[in-house]
């Protein structure tokens, strides 16, 4: 496959926006698979997000978060211009409990992509891959770029973890 | 003590707190047994013959820090969190219900403020229970997302 530049400059920033910031800081998971239409995620063991107090077993709600982060961040890999692409519906079927002490491990690609939406599945599983905790599908709509100011936000961090970085330029232009 | 016998005894732990919690009308103490409840800072009471839910804004719910808006999974998280405390406290159940499907619809997005939600059991079967979740902000009529859940009794 042909090198893909706006992957290569995109991969750090979106794993930088979605490991570091707000809720996925909070989580702590590590994107392992950023490629176009395609993310892994993986998601160690935590006792602050247990549901069920008797088992151990962590919170359906966290493996909503990290199927949201995973097929959200997927959907805007396949953008030709990297944007935020708000997410419609997310549906979710549990096949069987995680097991507590286990890391999760996530994947989401798009299936398919048209003028207004992108469709999404993605998956989560502990041990094997063919029995998984849960299947989810998610619609995000594809807003037009200029709305949305993630573009602003990339560089600037981009810019914060690189300091030998040229880009202030670019950052104040895209940010007025 | 063998292992499924101490099982049972949490067990008989979990249901006496729940129990205690419906006679002191406190759905918070159900809410506080769940840790993930304090991961979120998700919390309850009892209004107008309902449970109202809210979840009041911290940074570590944010998603989109330019906007700010709070994380969809948090929205997620906090419905699903609702519907099983909803479940748990309301309807006389023994067990731990386990969740068998959740279906999200975001209408708005979600400003960095209070969100509150309320559910509804729409049907209790003998094994099933359908709950529908509502999350809104400024205005009950403007949600900003919705949620269905089934859970296996």
């Amino acid at each position: 496959m042909a090198f893909d530049m706006t992957m290569a400059l995109f991969r750090p920033a979106l794993k930088y926006a979605m490991e570091k910031n707000g809720h996925g800081k909070a989580l702590g998971h590590r994107m392992t698979r950023i490629e176009r239409g395609e993310i892994c995620l993986e998601f160690p063991y935590k006792e602050e997000v247990v549901g069920n107090p008797l088992t151990g077993v962590v919170h359906g709600g966290v493996i909503v978060s990290l199927l949201d982060i995973a097929c959200g961040s997927a959907a805007m890999t396949v953008l030709s211009t990297p944007a935020v692409a708000p997410t419609m519906d997310l549906r979710l079927d549990y096949m069987h409990p995680a097991k507590p002490h286990k890391p999760i491990y996530v994947e989401a690609k798009v299936y398919r992509k048209t003028s207004n939406v992108i469709f999404c599945r993605g998956l989560a599983w502990q041990d094997d891959k063919d029995n998984p905790i849960a299947h989810c599908v998610a619609n995000f709509m594809k807003l037009d770029a200029k709305s949305t100011r993630f573009g602003a936000i990339a560089i600037t961090k981009l810019r914060r973890m690189v300091p030998w970085s040229s880009s202030n330029k670019t950052a104040r232009r895209l940010n007025e | 003590m063998s292992d499924s016998e101490s099982r049972q005894h949490q067990l008989e732990d979990w249901q006496a707190s729940v129990e205690a919690a419906r006679l002191e009308k406190s759905p918070q103490s159900v809410m506080e047994m769940i840790p993930y409840a304090g991961f979120l800072g998700a919390q309850v009471k009892v209004d107008d013959n309902q449970l109202l839910y809210w979840l009041e804004e911290r940074p570590t719910n944010i998603g989109n820090p330019s906007l700010p808006a709070i994380h969809g999974g948090v929205i997620g998280g906090f419905l699903e969190l609702s519907a099983a405390v909803e479940v748990l406290y309301s309807l006389d159940i023994a067990s731990v219900p386990k969740v068998v499907d959740f279906s999200l619809d975001y209408l708005r997005a979600g400003r960095y403020k209070t969100i509150y939600a309320r559910c509804n059991v729409l049907r209790q079967g003998k094994k099933l229970i359908n709950v529908t979740a509502s999350a809104w902000q400024e205005n009950e009529n403007t949600p900003i997302a919705t949620a269905r859940c089934h859970f296996l009794i």
